[in-house]
């Protein structure tokens, strides 16, 4: 800033432009990476899970896939159906893709110096800005002039409308922990060891956690919640009718979705890009540790999508208002009357918070063994003779 | 109410199962053989490249036809079963021997030899019948089924060369002076013993 302002005289406010446009595209170019990327990886992940390789051809392992992709969208023709909405119908993908990338304005890459912007309104401005999309997803369905794209896009208006409310109250618990609506002071609320992250503080803050994580994939369009886009019911749905470098938009706003729930979680209530204190402020290894849990959160998004069938529409909204508010609820008045009582004696605070990391551990434990009793059922050879 | 906790229950239970299974099966060597690259024919061929949990060809896969002529007896049976005709065989006479089959302990006897043994692979279906119809079991499938060929002349099969050919011929027109010459002995033989008695 003093470098711009003073040797190239530039007044503030031009300065300020020039500064904010070489931020955007960074966090633009790592967004669209990461898009790309998850492509790939979802398509070699789903592949490996249905015991086949998946894309291997396009570069080494097939990770130049999503460029040819990419390639072949923008040589495609954009067609624009007779009797759409051209208006509405062209600017629609690029108002979903804005929807999605505002999301980061408020989400650090890395450490707390890393974001965008630190608004002390931080979290009411990413559940407020994720709402844009069901507009773009709206938009999309009624201008094409499809009936399934107009399904699918109400069907979406219908699911993100009911999630928000869970995800929204599922964010009250790390909000009343940190004491702040600012995504930095939730990321200093946290710690760098397991049991000091926010989903492990108390029982109540678990159950937000896994609230906010379902709901979060349900905002997303990430089956088990892709009723938007049935491909078996709705031929895609909102984006039938959209080809070339329209559909690529669309594209990337879905797969960058899958990085920004990762983002979120990560931010929110796993501990962000804490470290131990002698290397806090680390730039490097802070963003290390952020894209680390990103990654590992967006393997469990692509996980959830091949091992879960799709919920059907009634089913949907019976688990949003039946199950995951009420969830949600408990889970913000639990952790009210926690720190109420933690207020007055406070080791509790330290001995709950290991206690609930170390009760996951023996669910992870558990779990591990179960893989690997599937593993050895699976791996059985069933050869042709 | 109880309904209400049971269900939460069996989605908590069935989503820990499910993502087990699906991880485990993320642990596994996926089952797809990388055909051009992986070798298929054999077992020993595939172990090499392969990590998966398939088997290879399996042993009664019918493949291209193969003859092995050294066996081969010249019956023609195999013409006979054929039910699109898709085998031709022409023989001559050869030297009498004996020649070891793979179907039974018996030696069988070989009078005769082809000169020519064609199979039209494009009208063979691969129903095994000459297999089942030969005696000796010269005629098998093998494994190979890669026989793609630009021209359809290409996928008829000669099992017998040129040189093979000449050469059994040359052999029948010895063997068939020999037999007249002992013919001709013969019939010289019995004159002189008939001559003889009168």
């Amino acid at each position: 800033m003093n470098l711009l302002t003073d040797t190239l005289g530039m007044t503030e406010f031009w300065a300020n432009v020039v500064i904010m446009l070489i931020v955007c595209t960074i966090v633009f170019a790592v967004f669209a990476l990461m898009s790309g990327i998850t492509s790939w990886a979802e398509r070699r992940i789903a592949g490996r899970m249905q015991s086949r390789y998946g894309c291997n051809r396009v570069g080494p392992q097939g990770i130049l896939q999503f460029v040819a992709d990419a390639v072949k969208l923008i040589l495609k023709e954009d067609l624009i159906p007779d009797g759409a909405d051209r208006f509405l119908y062209k600017i629609t993908p690029y108002l979903c893709l804005m929807g999605v990338l505002a999301t980061l304005v408020v989400l650090p890459l890395g450490s707390r110096a890393m974001m965008v912007a630190d608004l002390n309104v931080g979290v009411l401005y990413f559940i407020s800005i994720t709402s844009i999309v069901v507009i773009g997803i709206l938009m999309a369905g009624w201008s094409s002039n499809n009936k399934w794209s107009l399904l699918g896009g109400m069907r979406s208006a219908a699911q993100i409308v009911s999630y928000e409310i869970p995800v929204a109250m599922s964010l009250l618990t790390p909000i009343l922990i940190a004491g702040s609506l600012s995504v930095g002071d939730l990321l200093d609320s946290q710690g760098w060891l397991p049991w000091e992250w926010t989903a492990f503080q108390t029982p109540f803050s678990a159950l937000a956690f896994f609230v906010f994580f379902i709901g979060s994939l349900a905002e997303g369009n990430r089956t088990p919640f892709d009723l938007p886009e049935a491909e078996s019911e709705l031929v895609s749905g909102f984006n039938t009718e959209y080809s070339g470098f329209r559909f690529a938009v669309f594209f990337m706003a879905e797969y960058g979705n899958v990085f920004l729930i990762g983002l979120s979680t990560t931010a929110l209530f796993l501990g962000g890009p804490n470290l131990p204190g002698f290397l806090q402020g680390n730039p490097f290894l802070s963003v290390a540790v952020m894209m680390l849990k990103t990654i590992f959160i967006m393997f469990v998004v692509i996980w959830l999508r091949w091992t879960l069938p799709r919920f059907r529409i009634d089913q949907l909204m019976d688990l949003s208002w039946k199950y995951l508010l009420p969830c949600a609820l408990i889970a913000f008045f639990g952790q009210s009357v926690f720190m109420l009582v933690a207020h007055q004696i406070p080791a509790i605070t330290q001995i709950t918070s290991i206690v609930v990391f170390i009760v996951f551990l023996l669910i992870m434990i558990k779990f591990i063994g179960r893989i690997r009793t599937n593993y050895k059922e699976q791996s059985i050879p069933v050869g042709l003779n | 109410m109880n309904a209400y906790f049971n269900n939460i229950k069996n989605g908590i239970q069935t989503v820990f199962e499910g993502m087990s299974i699906s991880l485990a099966s993320f642990f596994v060597h996926p089952i797809t053989i990388q055909y051009p690259e992986d070798d298929i024919s054999s077992a020993e061929k595939l172990k090499e490249t392969y990590k998966g949990q398939l088997g290879p060809m399996p042993e009664n896969y019918r493949g291209i036809l193969d003859v092995d002529l050294s066996i081969c007896t010249a019956c023609q049976l195999c013409v006979k079963a054929c039910p699109i005709d898709c085998i031709v065989i022409d023989a001559v006479k050869c030297d009498k021997s004996k020649v070891q089959g793979t179907k039974s302990e018996k030696p069988a006897v070989k009078t005769r030899t082809c000169t020519r043994f064609d199979i039209h692979m494009g009208k063979c279906m691969f129903c095994a019948l000459c297999t089942l119809a030969c005696p000796t079991g010269a005629i098998v499938h093998t494994k190979v089924f890669e026989m793609n060929k630009y021209q359809l002349q290409d996928l008829v099969l000669s099992f017998v060369s040129e040189e093979e050919k000449e050469k059994a011929i040359k052999r029948d027109s010895e063997l068939k002076v020999e037999a007249a010459a002992e013919k001709a002995a013969k019939a010289a033989k019995e004159a002189e013993k008939t001559e003889e008695e009168k």
